[in-house]
Formats: structure tokens, C-alpha cells, sequence
């Protein structure tokens, strides 16, 4: 417990210290080395922040949107018996997670061919299912057991009902854990926009957060010089921003947590 | 004969009519039977199929002399070049040894891992505390590697924190850093430390969705705790267990170059430098993309077959499989 | 995929043809609708072909014209500004030559995936600004071949007269910046003075050897007996002192990306033997250094040392933050370090006034003996050179444009700014302003790139007064003098492989340097015994670092040749 604690409290700790006394700092961290906001201050004043964390809300509300709808609605198709073609279309999938074209080609669709560069679109459409995501769904989807499956279907139910009515609502934890994913997924996401994205409007909070990074630690390499004071504070934006960063994620989960115990509930229920 | 065939329910004759009937016949019944399911499929097939069988000509760089210019299909075609390249290597055999060490490795240690967790935090009663090591334990999954490693590196260092630890017992300090034998243990250890946390929510998921009564007939029998999780909870994420497993053994060749990078040094390169880690290295002297997409090409191949092995041992034992 | 984009970019420059004939057809109804430069370069062209170069005359353009401009953006600029395009010296050329330069810029750190992404698209800006020298696969020849950039030899005889003067009156800088085909393709940037080609070289705590009352060592054996005195006499007053670390965080890539010896990859040491840790050359021949016999003699020395505990036991496994913290935390005694960012980041970090840093000449064998090898570069480092794409629709005004900041004027307003602004004429010399110096909220190289270019780089010659102001620290000046001495003829010029050349060659290098760290770094602190080393040049051979030797020489033979 403390092994795995520590460390963070490392990183908190460092975020709040002196830069100067971080720099010539070796060892444990028990406690901020004089402390100070002026990491954060830094970090939250920059304009662009206040765009980053907008545009990233958009990013994980619609395209975890997207999704989730095009994951259930495949992991529901694939998790049915007897359907004819579901091993060589399964197949076809899986084989996505092994082979694949490279950055270039896909870059070219994307911004070529289809015009979705510098646009929400190449941010949310290239990625808009995940294999990992969609077999983990498919597996929960295949546990609802059958014979609520045919019960349904003598009361009259075509696949649509039984997804939303019998299949989802029995699969609560499962597809919140899938919704976590996506959703943290496109939080953390930053090397599409990197590729994608021209137009700092558009920029994701942890692309933002990176630019602050980088210029926060200035050292000019074609000329070998640099400055001792920005220098300094760079060391302690670095762990400003993982905790600006990884914040709001840790309001998400307990909210997510309530569904784990309700889908238990319900199952009872039906059965 | 043809009376009685009018008596035959509707149904019976056509199931009977597809099983001895043409390939034809049945496309149709399941198109009949399961056009919901193929329309909800429609979306999906089009996303994979556009976004990544579109791109997929460009695994070919593989097999050429890539100039960015030139582009894909106007490059010169060099064949099997780049995979005698990597082969020839002196190191080959290496590599080969650390990647999969270093993978079995993690299967062996990493995968049970978060299980054990998602079936221990299970027991607990209080919710608050658990809601709280729950917490604790999956924000080093955000965590950057940069920063994880270089706590590590400063914790291990010889008058590390680690080192001053051993020495208040009396133990001498070692450069860990540096010892091509702690290598693989602090890979695999810091990847479970960051990674057990995140893994073990898909397994809660699991364990909650197993049917409360299974439990309380259970009780009834006069079953204690660890009787339950044996006999109920096990089994009733199996298989979730199952499937994450074979995902994973489909990696087998896959050991990420950013960790390795950041975590190794000529000292333990012999048991450190992993396939990618190599490539890396390469690209960065000769930004040779054929190069990596040769090795990348090879790699996959390797992990496919280990992933369909995986599948079919597990569909002989257990019955299940991914497909 | 690329067919399609040929396709198109012919159709376009067709459509283009077009429109062009059409208004040429108008110019006689409304030639006031037409851009004059047209007419303009006919002429010059004319007048080109008749005289030679024509002087640069300004504004270049009569009617607004916007360039399209690739270019990374240096982290100095990206602190405080979105555009190079804000930056006062752009804003102020704009003014002078009345061509507006339209800035695209990659996101940090991504430049060189950018860069070929760039490439693969097949739409290529005006001009693009990269280290056409080290950063397309290829070479700059095949650049020219895949024509992607034009060659720009004639176009510079007629338009760009400074640049050209330039090249004619430093022929060693233009031996660096042609091609082995003798074309030319970029307007480079080039450091005009040895200061500012040399800013690395060995560092010791002054006040350290006051303590142990020695004087700055000169040979090996007065840097050894230094070392000793600052263990045994603890010269730190605590426990645990580092007398030395040889790990230097040299710029990555090349062909030495670690960083545990980076002291040596700078020539430290080693250097004192005529050697290099990579490839060097003695007239002309390319040698490599660890098949010397010299180098064991200099790994003997460093074992040695080491096991008498004078080299940092962690120097294969110290990162950046930790080096950092054993200098300022007042454990570490000497090391190689730069003089901006390494005397002047950690005299800046560290408060105490007794922490005093020296730069030290770099040793020598015997006493009386000159350094041969020390840190270099050359004048032409490859970073911030502007090349003309082959889609440019103006290509004589992008030149007149690019040539202007070689000119004398050019050459103030990039490296200096803007008088009065940014800086002022002190007995004839420009002496930057507080503007730049002593910005409240900037540290100097920020501030500077808000007004210039001349602190990081971009097409024009660097100008010496920049860095003998920039270094403030006193100490600064005296280390930048001291590391001037070795005379570094042996050092490999900026040599172009062909692409199978390339391939081949880091293929072996690949190879040969896993096992050359490894053997060193396991020699040096003493895990493997001195046969494995002199085992090594044998397996070296059988990698191949025979063929690896023969490529770097046909390389250098086709610069030799070099007009």
C-alpha cells in the first residue's frame, strides 16, 4: 500500500516545492521542500489552458459517444449464436490488432482523401472503435444469460429490444468499465492531435499541457544555451502538470463505481 | 408424401431445407433470421474497413526502400533486404530472448496480478476503504513513464533511497541501475506497480456482474468466503479471465521502446535491449522506415500465431475462445 | 496514392498555366491587375544573363505577395509567442522587402515526423526551413532528385549577390553547404567565429582546487593527482564526493547517442591520444577510434581511475535531473559541461557564493604537449536552413528574400534587431538593450527571440557578438578561450552518404556501438576484465566495422573533392 502511495505523494509533493531545492534534491520526499504554488500558478495561467480543457471535454463527451454506440452495437452482434458470418468478420477484426498500414497511409485517408485534418473529426472518427473494447463487451454480452434472451424473443422482441432492454441493462459494470476506457482514453490522448491538429483552437489539454512542458524546460539545443531560472521552475511544472492532469480522472471513477454494484442488483431482479 | 410435407411446420421444413441445402439457401435464413444483427454490424464493418484495411498498403514498406518522397508505391522495391538486415544482426538472438523473457515474465507475475487484487478488494466490507485503495492504486496509470522512471532511477541510485534502506540492515549497497540481473525484475515490478491498479477495474466489473443468488444458495450450503470465491467468483469471471489472457499471449513479441529506452544503460543492455529498443535505436541513426516496418511486419506475425495458438488451447480445454 | 497527387499537382500547375496566359492576354485592358514582379524578373532575367548578379534592391515586391514558410520553431520563441511571424526582425523585414511570410509550424518535438509527413503529402510549402543535411532520409542530394527542393546554383549567380559573396569569400563554408554534385540547396545557417563553434569542455569547482591548493591541471597525470587530492581531502567537506563524472548529455542522434561517456564523445580525455571515440581523421584517411591501439591505453587509464574511486560509480545509469543534482548539491567535483547551459544554468542555480566553477583546458599527454582534439563544430551545423521547394510559384523573390539576410543590413536585423529597440551602437559595436537583457519576466534567451533570430539559428551567418554578450558570468568568457586551444584538424567533416551508403552503414553501426558501449561502460567500471577490451577490435571487424570505416571514406573523399 505505501509502496504504491509513495510514489504519488512524490509527485505531489515535488509539484508544491521550491524549484531550487528540487533541483539539488536526492532521495525520499517526505514532505514539500518549501512550498509554493508557483508551478500551478504557471501552469493554470496560461491562456491556453482554459481552451485545452474545453475542447478536451468536447473530445471525451462525443467521442466516447461515438463509442460507446458503435461498440455496443458491434459487441452485441458478435456475442449472438448462430449467426453465420460472425467468425470470418471476428477474424477480420482481430486480425486489425496485429496488422496494420503505418502513420503514413493513415495519415494521407485521413487528411487527404477524406479532408478530416485540422478538423474534431480526425480526433474522434479514425479511433472510433476499439478492438480491446469491443471483444472485452462482446465477452460480458455472451454471460446474459439465454434464456432471457428467448423469453424475450417469444414476447415478440426483434435484437434492437432485447439489446437495450434485456442485454445492456444486465451488463452495467461492464459497459461502465468500457465507457471508463474510451473516456480516459481520449483524456490522455495527445499523439492524434499532434498529427492532426494545425489550429491551437482546436488543441486537446494534454497537447497544451506538453507545450507548457516543453517551453517550461528551455534549452536551445542549436546553440547550447539556456537560462538557470527557467530552468529551475521546469522541473516542478513536470509534476504540475500530471496532477493537473490526472485530477478530473480521479472524479470520474467513484461516479463510474456505482454502476459496478447496481448491475448486480438488477440481475437478481430479472432473474 | 407430398400431404404430410404440407403438415410439416413451416419452420422444420426450412430448417430441414438448410441443413442439407446450398450455401445459398442458408446466407439467406441468417440473413432472414439475424438482419438486425447484421445491420448493427454494417457501421462497425465500415469503420475497420475504411480506417484500417484502407491503409493497410502500407505494410508494404516493408518490403522496400521507403523514401517519404517517393511515397508508398513509388519507392524501390528492395524484398526481403530489410528482414535480412534485422536477422543478421549479431544481437538477434538477444533481442529475440529479452522480448519474450520479459514478456512470460509479465504474464506470469503482471496478468494474475490484478485479479488477485479485484478478488481481494471483493472481501472488503467497509466501502469507504475501499473506494480509497481502489484510488490509490490506479493513479499510477497516469503517471508518465518519464517521471516514473526517473524516480526509480533516483530511488535505486547507489545512495538511493533503496540502498540507504538495505544499509540501516547491514546490506551493502548495489548499483541496481546497472545489474543486468535486476533488469528484468524491475521492468516487470515497476510495470505490475503501475499497472495492477487500472487492471483490476475490468475484473471488478466481472465480479459484480455474478449473480447475487449463486452467492446467497452458496451460504445456504454453508460455504465460507474463500469456499465462494473458489467455487463462485472464479468461475463466473472466467470467462473475462480467458479472454483478457489470450489478448495478452497475442502480445508476446510486443515490449514497448519508451520504457526501455528510459530504463536501460550500456550495463544492461545484454539482458535490457529488447527488439524495439533496437529498432529505435536504428531509426534514429538512419531514419530507415522500411527497416521498422520489416521488423514491425515480422513481430506481428509472430504474435498472430501465438494469439491463434492461445485460442485454440484454450477452445480445446475450456470451450471458450475469442471466435 | 502518390499517382493521385502527381495528377493533381499537374492539373494545378496546368490550371495555373491557364490563368497566367489569360492574364497576360488582359495585361494590355487592366495592367494594373497583373503583379509586377512579373514583369520584374523578366527583366532581371535579362539583365541577369547579361551582367551577373544584380544588387538587392529594396522593397523586392511592389504588390503584397505572401510566401507559405515551414519552419520548427525553436522553444525560446514558443515561450512567449504563437508565430514566428511576431518576432520584431520578421515584422520589420516585412516592412523593408514588403513580402509577407506566411509561418507553419509543426508542434514541438514532432519536427521530424512533421517534416516527413510533410514530404509524403506532396504539397510542400514556399519554403521549407530543416536540417536538410542530417534529416531527410536520403541526403540533400536525393532531396534534390526526388525533387522535393530545386537546386538554386544559378538562381544564385543572378539574384541572390550576398549569399553568393558569402560563399565566395568563405570557400571552406561552402565546401560544407554543396552537395558532392557541387549544387547547392539551402540558405544555410552558418556560425561565422570559433567562438561560436565551441561551447563544451571540462569543468571543475574552482573552489575545490583552492581548497586542495592546486592549480588547473593541464596533463592527465595533474588532472589524476586533482582528482585524488578531492577525494582524499574530502573537498566537499561532507562524505560521499564524486571527483569527476564523465556523463554529458550531448545532443542526441548522431552516432553516439549516449550519454554515460559523453565527456569523451566531446573529446575530453581520449583526445589527449589523438583519438576519437567515434570516427576521426588523419589527412585525409578515416580511422576509427576503438581499433587503436591508443584506445586501450586511454581505457586502462579510465579503469584505473575508476577503481581508485575517482569516476562517478553511476555514470552509465545518471539522467539529467540527477547529474543535476549532484552538481548542485555540491557532491560532484569536475565534469565536461556547456558553457550556457551547464557553467551558466548551474552558477545561476546555486546560491552559495563559495561555489565557483572553472572551465578547464583540455588535457594533454606531457606537459608542453598542444590538445589536438577538443569540442568543435563546424560552421555549418545543418539546423535552420531555408530550401526552395520545387512548388514554389516565386522563386526569384522567395531568393531575393532569403538573400537579404546575408547582406550587411540582413545581417543586423537578424542577429542584433532593430536600433534603438533592441539594441544600440556602442563604440561601433551592437550592444544589446535591457530589453533583451534584463527583461523582468524573461530569461535573456527568450527575450532575445522575441526580437531576433541570432540566439538559436535560421538562414543567415551567426554573428559573434552575440554569444560574447550572452556569456554574462566572467567565468563564461575565460572557459570559452580556454576550450578554443586544440586545434581539431582531425575531426570528420560534415560528410553526405549516398541512401544505400546510409542504410548499410547503420546497419553495422547499430550493432558495433550496442557492443562498444558495452564493453566500455563493463571495462571502465571494472564488471569485465581488460582482456574483453582488447578482444574488441576483433569482434568489431567481424561486425564490420571494416565496411563501416570504407563508406565514411568514400564519403569523405567525394567532400574532399568538393568546389
Amino acid at each position: 500500500m505505501l509502496i504504491t502511495a509513495y510514489p504519488l505523494l512524490y509527485v505531489v509533493f515535488a509539484s508544491l516545492s521550491e524549484p531550487s531545492s528540487i533541483v539539488a534534491y536526492r532521495g525520499a520526499l517526505l514532505k514539500p521542500l518549501g512550498l509554493t504554488m508557483d508551478a500551478y500558478t504557471r501552469v493554470l495561467q496560461n491562456p491556453m489552458i482554459a481552451i485545452g480543457y474545453r475542447n478536451t471535454l468536447f473530445y471525451v463527451v462525443a467521442g466516447t459517444a461515438l463509442n460507446i454506440s458503435l461498440t455496443c452495437l458491434g459487441a452485441y452482434a458478435l456475442s449472438r449464436r448462430n449467426v453465420m458470418f460472425k467468425r470470418p468478420i471476428l477474424l477480420l477484426i482481430i486480425w486489425t490488432l496485429f496488422f496494420n498500414g503505418g502513420l503514413s497511409p493513415t495519415f494521407l485517408l485521413v487528411g487527404q482523401t477524406l479532408h478530416m485534418a485540422d478538423t474534431v473529426w480526425a480526433l474522434i472518427v479514425p479511433t472510433a472503435v476499439n478492438t480491446i473494447n469491443l471483444i472485452i463487451l462482446k465477452t460480458a454480452f455472451e454471460s446474459v444469460p439465454v434464456s432471457l434472451e428467448e423469453a424475450a424473443r417469444i414476447d415478440g422482441a426483434n435484437d434492437f429490444t432485447i439489446l437495450f432492454r434485456v442485454v445492456l441493462p444486465l451488463s452495467l459494470p461492464a459497459l461502465s468499465v468500457v465507457v471508463l476506457f474510451y473516456a480516459v482514453a481520449h483524456w490522455n490522448s495527445y499523439f492524434q492531435a499532434l498529427i492532426y491538429i494545425q489550429s491551437r483552437d482546436l488543441y486537446p489539454l494534454q497537447l497544451v499541457l506538453r507545450e507548457i512542458l516543453i517551453t517550461s524546460n528551455v534549452e536551445s539545443m542549436t546553440t547550447s544555451v539556456s537560462s538557470a531560472d527557467t530552468f529551475e521552475i521546469g522541473q516542478t511544472i513536470k509534476y504540475a502538470t500530471i496532477v493537473v492532469a490526472t485530477l478530473p480522472i480521479l472524479l470520474i471513477y467513484p461516479f463510474l463505481q456505482r454502476y459496478f454494484v447496481k448491475g448486480a442488483l438488477l440481475g437478481a431482479i430479472k432473474e | 408424401m407430398s400431404s404430410s410435407a404440407r403438415t410439416i411446420p413451416f419452420r422444420r421444413r426450412r430448417a430441414a431445407a438448410s441443413a442439407r441445402g446450398s450455401f445459398r439457401a442458408r446466407v439467406i435464413a441468417d440473413f432472414r433470421r439475424n438482419r438486425y444483427v447484421y445491420l448493427m454490424l454494417a457501421p462497425v464493418i465500415a469503420y475497420y474497413v475504411i480506417f484500417h484495411y484502407g491503409p493497410m498498403y502500407g505494410a508494404i514498406i516493408a518490403f522496400k526502400d521507403f523514401s517519404p518522397a517517393q511515397g508508398i508505391l513509388g519507392s524501390p522495391w528492395i524484398g526481403l533486404q530489410n528482414f535480412q538486415d534485422f536477422f543478421g544482426s549479431v544481437y538477434i538472438i538477444r533481442l529475440i530472448r529479452n522480448t519474450l523473457a520479459i514478456n512470460v515474465l509479465d504474464i506470469i507475475f503482471g496478468f494474475p496480478a490484478p485479479i488477485v487484487l479485484a478478488l481481494l478488494l471483493n472481501e472488503l466490507t467497509s466501502q469507504h476503504f475501499k473506494r480509497w485503495v481502489q484510488t490509490i492504486t490506479y493513479l499510477p496509470h497516469f503517471m508518465s513513464l518519464v517521471v516514473v522512471v526517473g524516480i526509480m532511477i533516483d530511488f535505486l541510485a547507489r545512495g538511493g533511497l533503496i540502498n540507504s534502506v538495505l544499509g540501516i540492515v547491514g546490506i551493502q549497497s548495489t548499483a541496481f541501475i546497472q545489474e543486468s540481473n535486476w533488469y528484468w525484475i524491475l521492468y516487470v515490478g515497476s510495470s505490475i506497480w503501475q499497472s495492477v491498479g487500472w487492471s483490476s477495474i475490468i475484473y471488478l466489473a466481472a465480479i459484480a456482474n455474478v449473480d447475487p443468488a449463486l452467492y446467497e444458495a452458496a451460504v445456504v450450503d454453508g460455504a465460507n468466503r474463500w469456499r465462494q470465491m473458489w467455487h463462485i467468483t472464479l468461475p463466473g469471471i472466467m470467462p473475462m479471465i480467458v479472454t483478457l489472457l489470450i489478448l495478452r499471449v497475442g502480445m508476446m513479441m510486443s515490449v514497448g521502446y519508451e520504457k526501455t529506452i528510459l530504463l536501460y544503460n550500456p550495463s544492461t543492455y545484454d539482458t535490457a535491449d529488447v527488439i524495439s529498443s533496437y529498432v529505435y535505436r536504428k531509426g534514429v541513426l538512419g531514419m530507415d522506415y522500411g527497416f521498422s516496418a520489416a521488423v514491425g511486419l515480422f513481430n506481428s506475425v509472430i504474435n498472430f500465431a501465438f494469439l491463434f495458438a492461445a485460442n485454440r488451447l484454450s477452445r480445446r480445454a475450456n470451450q471458450m475462445s475469442l471466435w | 496514392m502518390r499517382n493521385d497527387v502527381t495528377r493533381r499537382a499537374f492539373l494545378r500547375l496546368a490550371g495555373f498555366g491557364s490563368v497566367a496566359l489569360a492574364l497576360t492576354a488582359c495585361q494590355t485592358a487592366a495592367p494594373s491587375a497583373v503583379p509586377t514582379s512579373a514583369p520584374a524578373s523578366a527583366a532581371a532575367a535579362a539583365s541577369g544573363a547579361a551582367t551577373g548578379a544584380e544588387p538587392l534592391t529594396l522593397p523586392i515586391v511592389s504588390q503584397p505577395l505572401t510566401l507559405p514558410y515551414w519552419a520548427p520553431m525553436s522553444t525560446n520563441v514558443a515561450a512567449s509567442m504563437k508565430s514566428y511571424g511576431e518576432i520584431a526582425c520578421y515584422v520589420e523585414l516585412e516592412k523593408r522587402t514588403g513580402i509577407h511570410l506566411d509561418f507553419q509550424h509543426p508542434p514541438l518535438q514532432q519536427e521530424q515526423d512533421q517534416f516527413n509527413l510533410l514530404v509524403a503529402s506532396g504539397k510542400y510549402p514556399d519554403v521549407i526551413e530543416f536540417d536538410w543535411l542530417h534529416s531527410y532520409a536520403g541526403g540533400p542530394s536525393k532531396a534534390i532528385k526526388d525533387g522535393v527542393i530545386i537546386r538554386l546554383n544559378d538562381l544564385i549567380d543572378k539574384y541572390a549577390p550576398n549569399y553568393k559573396k558569402v560563399l565566395s569569400d568563405h570557400p571552406d563554408w561552402r565546401k560544407q553547404v554543396v552537395t558532392d554534385e557541387g549544387d547547392i540547396y539551402v540558405f544555410p545557417f552558418l556560425r561565422s567565429d570559433p567562438v561560436l563553434l565551441t561551447f563544451t569542455g571540462p569543468v571543475i569547482r574552482q573552489d575545490w582546487l583552492d581548497k586542495v591548493s592546486l592549480k588547473v591541471p593541464n596533463t592527465l597525470d595533474e588532472w589524476h593527482t586533482m582528482l585524488k587530492a578531492f577525494k582524499d581531502e574530502n573537498a566537499n567537506g561532507q562524505g560521499s564526493t564524486l571527483p569527476f563524472s564523465p556523463w554529458f548529455s550531448s545532443i542526441p542522434g548522431g552516432w553516439n547517442a549516449w550519454y554515460g561517456a559523453g565527456a569523451f564523445l566531446e573529446h575530453a580525455f581520449i583526445g589527449a591520444w589523438g583519438i576519437t571515440m567515434g570516427f576521426y581523421q588523419v589527412n585525409g584517411t578515416v580511422m576509427y577510434g576503438a581499433l587503436q591501439p591508443e584506445f586501450q591505453e586511454f581505457t586502462k587509464l579510465m579503469r584505473a581511475w575508476f577503481a581508485e574511486g575517482l569516476i562517478d560509480p553511476d555514470f552509465p545509469s545518471t539522467d539529467q535531473a540527477s547529474f543535476d543534482a549532484k552538481v548542485t548539491s555540491g557532491r560532484l567535483g569536475s565534469m565536461v559541461a556547456l558553457d550556457g547551459n551547464g557553467i551558466g544554468k548551474y552558477m545561476g542555480l546555486v546560491k552559495d557564493p563559495t561555489f565557483k566553477l572553472v572551465g578547464a583546458p583540455y588535457p594533454v599527454l606531457k606537459a608542453g604537449d598542444k590538445p589536438v582534439l577538443g569540442q568543435r563544430d563546424f560552421n555549418y551545423p545543418g539546423g535552420g536552413s531555408a530550401a526552395i521547394s520545387s512548388q514554389n510559384k516565386h522563386v526569384t523573390e522567395s531568393i531575393k528574400e532569403l538573400d537579404y539576410a546575408y547582406s550587411d543590413d540582413g545581417h543586423i536585423l537578424f542577429n542584433f534587431g532593430i536600433q534603438g529597440e533592441s539594441y544600440t551602437l556602442e563604440s561601433g559595436k551592437p550592444t544589446y538593450t535591457d530589453k533583451l537583457m534584463r527583461d523582468p519576466q524573461l530569461p535573456p534567451a527568450q527575450a532575445m527571440s522575441r526580437y531576433i533570430r541570432g540566439n538559436f539559428n535560421g538562414p543567415f551567418v551567426q554573428d559573434a557578438g552575440y554569444i560574447m554578450q550572452y556569456y554574462q558570468l566572467q567565468a563564461q568568457k575565460d572557459a570559452l578561450q580556454t576550450w578554443l586551444a586544440p586545434s581539431d584538424e582531425r575531426q570528420m567533416p560534415p560528410v553526405t552518404p549516398t541512401q544505400d551508403e546510409s542504410r548499410r552503414f547503420a546497419s553495422i553501426m547499430n550493432d558495433v556501438n550496442s557492443k562498444f558501449q558495452e564493453v566500455f561502460t563493463k571495462v571502465v567500471n571494472g564488471s569485465e576484465p581488460m582482456d574483453t577490451m582488447t578482444g574488441l577490435p576483433a569482434q568489431l571487424k567481424q561486425i564490420g566495422i571494416d565496411d563501416a570505416i570504407k563508406i565514411q571514406q568514400a564519403a569523405l573523399d567525394r567532400y574532399n573533392k568538393r568546389q
